[in-house]
């Protein structure tokens, strides 16, 4: 009895979960132009609408948002989210290197210190850096954007590469340099290919979450800097718009592929 | 070059540029915010190298000046962001532990993949989530569809911009924050010590109050600070869903640094957060160091 009562409610709590997401699926497909929330057919209109073409719908097209925005800040999001997340995983890569692989007396300390970014409230991050680029004389552009989500996303990699060095067996590296290897053989031919799927993993772990991140790119993204997210943001402030079901239809079939991706790899690692 | 000093001059190549990034740029910006926090506001925004406690005094209750006031309002906003905060964390407590309970009882294979499908909705867009939760609670919403479909209510209820549309936003968003740590604890229950408690005569909710709870409080306490650490200072949930009517500290900082201009008084308040925040990870190591010595 306790048992199915419990099984019951394991089921809701997955619908509580995935019910809201299908239903911004569902209603991107809504033909209803009139009532968005009411069901009236199928049609693709709100999708050939967020990508400029031309649509049944004629008294909607008052109310679209610029395809040219919409595409401006996604290119602003890639940009963003390519740099912050290659910068990211390098530094991260490093850090993790050496917390792992040096004796040295500080170690510990740079491991606690590494969680810290990753706990700040991040309007206070926000903020913090808004104050500091303004201060020094930075200019807000894509540059402190960049910046700006580097210092918690190194965090991130940080502890995923560092996972996949602590289950990574030291003696292999340790017969590699008992075989004769120099230490930047051993690097390249056994660390490097051994930690790969910890890297890859930090790599796109900090790409979603760049993707993803609103408040702190909010505070320091300046005018003329819109990415996806503060772009949607602003949308969803103006009004409930249908083909804002359209464009996070989109972006969540995104990020299932890249999460897909990420996952498809660290399954074949645990193999 | 010595084996040593080669080892040394790797580790500095390796942790130099990181932490000089670091330093300068995550430790920098929040030493200047607390300095700020200190400083006068200048007239027109920016601010004068003047020192003034007045900025906490606003909040806390001590500035009496022509511009400076003390206003029981942002004390009354920080306490109702501690107290919704608060509530998300125990709603999704709720939520989560029967639901960490059931998957930890499934095969391993099984397992696996309802893990990841409790972790999946993480990566999707926080403002995707919201609106998804937009659309749902909005007077013409599904759920006010279904009240008035199955005659509970003739009239649409207005859910948004309330305590509860936000406490529902902030812990459909966190779940994960809270699920992992609890799950993670749950599993580690041993079942032998269960079944040794009810073998002994103890009904199963004495079981669940003397043994199960003390073995999982680990991880009640660990997903509870990691969901009200980002609930407290959060201010997209509240904005998406509470409007105007459920302001939080969050926007009341936001309000200082875009629209008010103050950003010697918005230093102050981030300094607060920042406060609640290290105040409750004290607490945690303190529990946790205890936890190891017991």
């Amino acid at each position: 009895m306790l048992r199915r009562l419990l099984s019951l409610y394991g089921l809701l709590f997955f619908v509580f979960i995935y019910a809201p997401i299908l239903l911004v699926v569902i209603y991107s497909f809504n033909a209803n132009t009139l009532n968005m929330m009411i069901w009236d057919g199928f049609t693709l209109d709100w999708y050939r609408q967020i990508f400029g073409m031309e649509t049944s719908i004629t008294q909607s097209a008052t109310y679209v948002d610029s395809t040219d925005q919409l595409y401006a800040a996604v290119r602003t999001s890639l940009i963003v989210a390519f740099s912050t997340s290659a910068f990211s995983t390098v530094f991260g890569t490093a850090l993790a290197l050496a917390v792992a692989r040096y004796r040295f007396r500080l170690a510990g300390f740079y491991r606690t210190m590494m969680m810290v970014p990753m706990i700040m409230p991040d309007i206070v991050l926000g903020i913090a850096l808004l104050i500091f680029f303004i201060t020094i004389g930075m200019n807000l552009s894509l540059l402190t954007i960049i910046i700006g989500q580097s210092t918690f996303l190194i965090s991130y990699v940080f502890v995923t590469v560092s996972a996949r060095l602590a289950e990574f067996d030291t003696s292999v590296e340790e017969a590699s340099a008992d075989l004769g290897a120099t230490p930047a053989q051993t690097f390249r031919k056994v660390t490097l290919p051994g930690i790969a799927p910890g890297i890859l993993g930090g790599w796109l772990l900090s790409f979603i979450i760049s993707m993803d991140d609103l408040v702190i790119t909010y505070f320091i993204a300046g005018t003329g800097n819109t990415t996806l997210p503060i772009h949607i943001w602003g949308m969803l402030r103006r009004g409930i718009k249908p083909e804002i079901n359209a464009i996070a239809t989109l972006m969540l079939l995104f990020t299932l592929v890249i999460a897909a991706i990420g996952l498809y790899f660290r399954s074949r690692r645990q193999k | 070059m010595t084996l040593a000093r080669r080892k040394l001059l790797q580790l500095v190549g390796l942790l130099g540029a990181p932490t000089v990034f670091l330093l300068f740029f995550f430790l920098c910006p929040l030493l200047i915010m607390l300095v700020y926090s200190f400083l006068t506001p200048g007239l027109y925004g920016g601010v004068e190298w003047q020192f003034s406690h007045l900025n906490y005094g606003r909040i806390l209750g001590w500035a009496n000046t022509r511009y400076e006031k003390f206003d029981p309002v942002f004390l009354s906003i920080f306490l109702r962001s501690l107290r919704l905060a608060a509530l998300t964390v125990v709603t999704s407590l709720l939520v989560s532990y029967p639901a960490a309970f059931w998957i930890s009882r499934m095969s391993p294979g099984r397992r696996d993949f309802a893990i990841f499908l409790v972790t999946l909705p993480f990566f999707v867009s926080l403002i995707v989530r919201l609106f998804a939760w937009v659309l749902i609670l909005r007077p013409t919403g599904v759920l006010n569809q279904g009240l008035m479909g199955i005659g509970l209510t003739s009239e649409p209820i207005e859910f948004l911009y309330s305590d509860f549309a936000v406490i529902l936003g902030m812990t459909y968003v966190f779940i994960p924050f809270m699920f992992l740590p609890l799950y993670a604890s749950i599993e580690k229950l041993d079942v032998a010590q269960l079944e040794a408690s009810s073998d002994l005569g103890a009904t199963r909710f004495q079981t669940f109050r003397k043994v199960v709870l003390p073995a999982t409080m680990p991880g009640i306490i660990g997903g509870g600070i990691i969901t009200f650490i980002p609930a407290l200072g959060n201010f997209i949930v509240p904005s998406v869903l509470g409007g105007a009517k459920v302001l939080m500290i969050g926007n009341l900082i936001e309000q200082q640094f875009l629209s008010a201009r103050n950003w010697p008084f918005g230093s102050a308040l981030a300094m607060l957060v920042m406060t609640a925040v290290l105040v409750l990870l004290v607490v945690q190591l303190r529990l946790a160091r205890r936890e190891e010595a017991s």
